[in-house]
């Protein structure tokens, strides 16, 4: 009788474990496979609870070192190196992306409009409207050299280095609002929690927001770059491939390179678009921030990202012209918008066939669809005419609420009955 | 906002109208009416923008009206209308074991990015933890409601792990349940669980030819051909598989 022991129970309970069972042995496997590669799996996570130090190395064909970060890299990954030059992965193997150069990225233009408006605007009285974000997803990550480890829940050199951004962005006219908020630990849920923050953000009017990280590359001279004399940390900026916003955040990091690269050369270490999302669907005006490597020292980083804190005003149109110089609409918003909507007919398409179960049903449905799904949203005042009548009496006018009660159709009728196979269980 | 232009503005737009009508497509699940799901969708909109704090200090706490509070409600709504205690039953073990599975995947990335992460790597966490949800609600709950409800309480039971840890580690640290508003995981794992649900409870009854009818109880059979389902002229009665057209 125990309905616990019935036979499709105990089925389902089996597929749950063998799920998880194939996906701990595909994950252990995979882990001491790639151990002696240095890419990361469940195996070396036991002995370590920190990613710095291991990195993947992006090659190009003929096996020359285009560029390291600290993260895993994937097939079609693509990234515009320091010197413009556009590539994408084509192959993985172990820690060694292989990429194939897909184009020169033409940042000059923007670049000489960034400067032009830049330099009528010394120094920069921005009318204060706008207002920028600032904020860490990993507030732990910290820089060895003078904080004396990698990570510092809650307190890592990372917000040191928000603060001098920040001031030097208020310095520049701006309204910037540096959120310190916490959201240890640094696990895939890190981006959850920072998700509120930048929620938070947005609400308070923020043009654009900035997510300030630093990578996890072992060598320090490779994230470091001398501007006038002065040794500091180049920046990478980040796009995220996985929403609708990724055009419109490219074009950003295009122009944040373009303007950066004209005004100090050798600053930005490149821009990468990559799988993950960064909570950049948040907003077609989010950025996050390399800040160098762990290995980099904190006052270098500070140095880093003061200098890239110029190029921000001009390049979101919040400097002295705000009107004028504008970030301007780009094909990239443009087909951010044709994206959503593809992906909408598609996706809603599809699941209108299989749930109709063909075409013709599909279509069937889909009339079914505009005009029973919304009666009881839209139907409130063709009901009422009919009700009135009704109430009226059956006494002076009732063969005509006989004929009201004739030409309301079945479906206006009894709403919620019609849409009852819209909601199932 | 102030500084976007019209292609920015159309596909911040675009996208919100996209996401409230999928929204509103969900909440219509929950034993509510298109006008009360309206309601409700307008209400957590408006509610994102409320958050009422709960303690300050070291480890800061707050749950947002939009995000958090109608959420919870809405899920224990379902729950106080579900057909069987049973039922109920299955979407609170849906809800902990999404949990569960959620925290483990936290483990095992604890100190890299989940992308750094064998397997995990394919979609943001932002996907997958909807996708996550809306599976193990699925398999245990066997239904929309009971994957809404797992996806709205597992990632609350997920804050409530991770205040845990801040209060455990003495670390200072903020929990803001459903602090992003309707945009909030929370909300947003609700919509795509319960999509996914209905993809694979559709995908499935069409391969299957219907819905399964055999061994039910009378009174879920009397809902599954009740007065909801005016006989089409060309249906037969008693056919499986086209009680559902």
């Amino acid at each position: 009788m125990n309905k616990w022991y019935r036979p499709d129970k105990l089925w389902r309970a089996l597929v749950i474990l063998a799920l998880a069972l194939t996906l701990t042995v595909i994950s252990f496997y995979q882990g001491r496979q790639q151990a002696t590669t240095r890419v990361f799996g469940l195996a070396d996570l036991i002995a370590s609870t920190h990613t710095e130090g291991q990195y993947a190395v992006l090659v190009d064909e003929e096996g020359q070192v285009l560029d390291m970060m600290a993260r895993r890299v994937y097939i079609n990954d693509e990234f515009i190196a320091a010197d413009n030059r556009r590539y994408r992965v084509i192959r993985v193997e172990g820690n060694r992306a292989i990429c194939r150069q897909i184009g020169i990225e033409q940042l000059s233009l923007e670049a000489e409009e960034s400067i032009a408006a830049n330099d009528t605007a010394v120094p920069v009285q921005a009318g204060g409207s706008q207002v920028i974000g600032v904020y860490h997803s990993h507030d732990d990550e910290a820089y060895l050299p003078t904080e004396g480890t990698e990570s510092i829940p809650g307190h890592g050199g990372i917000l040191q280095v928000g603060s001098a951004f920040a001031n030097r962005l208020r310095s520049l006219g701006l309204n910037v609002i540096h959120d310190q908020t916490s959201h240890a630990p640094h696990d895939d849920s890190a981006y959850r929690r920072s998700r509120r923050t930048a929620a938070g953000l947005l609400q308070k009017g923020a043009a654009a927001i900035f997510d300030l990280h630093r990578d996890g590359v072992p060598d320090p001279s490779f994230y470091r770059s001398t501007v006038n004399g002065q040794d500091m940390t180049m920046i990478r900026l980040v796009v995220g491939r996985e929403n609708q916003n990724m055009g419109a955040n490219l074009d950003l990091a295009k122009r944040l390179k373009g303007a950066a690269d004209a005004r100090y050369p050798k600053l930005i270490r490149g821009i990468f678009i990559g799988a993950g999302s960064y909570n950049q669907d948040l907003s077609p005006r989010a950025m996050l921030l390399e800040v160098g490597t762990y290995t980099n020292t904190l006052a270098e980083a500070k140095r880093g990202v003061t200098l890239f804190a110029d190029v921000v005003p001009p390049v979101l149109g919040v400097a002295a012209r705000p009107a004028a110089a504008r970030t301007a609409s780009t094909a990239a918003d443009w087909k951010g918008v044709f994206w959503v909507i593809l992906a909408l007919i598609l996706g809603g398409g599809a699941f209108l066939v299989i749930s109709a179960g063909g075409w013709d049903k599909a279509i069937a449905r889909l009339k079914q669809f505009t005009s029973i799904e919304w009666v009881n949203l839209l139907g409130w005042q063709r009901l009422r005419k009919p009700l009135v009548v009704r109430i009226k009496g059956p006494g002076s006018k009732e063969p005509e609420a006989a004929v009201d009660q004739e030409k309301r159709s079945v479906n206006e009728a009894v709403p919620n009955d019609q849409r009852a196979g819209w909601q199932k269980d | 906002m102030a500084g976007y232009t019209t292609g920015v503005l159309l596909l911040v737009i675009v996208f919100g109208l996209v996401y409230f009508g999928l929204a509103h497509r969900v909440l219509d699940r929950l034993y509510l009416s298109d006008r009360a799901a309206l309601v409700l969708i307008i209400a957590m909109i408006a509610g994102s923008f409320i958050n009422i704090p709960i303690t300050s200090g070291r480890v800061v706490t707050s749950v947002n009206a939009g995000g958090g509070l109608i959420p919870l409600g809405l899920a224990i709504y379902v729950l106080y209308r579900a057909g069987s205690s049973r039922e109920a039953g299955r979407a609170l073990l849906g809800a902990v074991l999404t949990a569960a599975v959620l925290f483990g995947i936290s483990l095992v990335t604890r100190g890299r990015e989940a992308w750094n992460v064998t397997g995990l790597s394919l979609l943001d966490p932002l996907y997958y933890y909807p996708l996550i949800a809306g599976v193990v609600a699925y398999l245990i709950g066997r239904s929309r409601r009971a994957a809404f409800v797992a996806a709205i309480l597992g990632v609350l039971l997920l804050d409530i792990v991770d205040l845990f840890y801040y209060l455990r580690r003495g670390i200072r640290g903020t929990v803001a349940f459903g602090g992003a508003g309707i945009i909030d995981v929370t909300f947003m794992a609700a919509v795509v669980a319960v999509l996914l649900a209905e993809f694979i409870g559709e995908a499935r009854e069409r391969l299957q030819g219907g819905p399964e009818a055999a061994g039910r109880p009378r009174s879920l059979l009397a809902g599954l051909r009740g007065a909801s389902l005016k006989p089409l002229p060309g249906n037969k009665k008693g056919i499986k598989g086209e009680q559902n057209e």
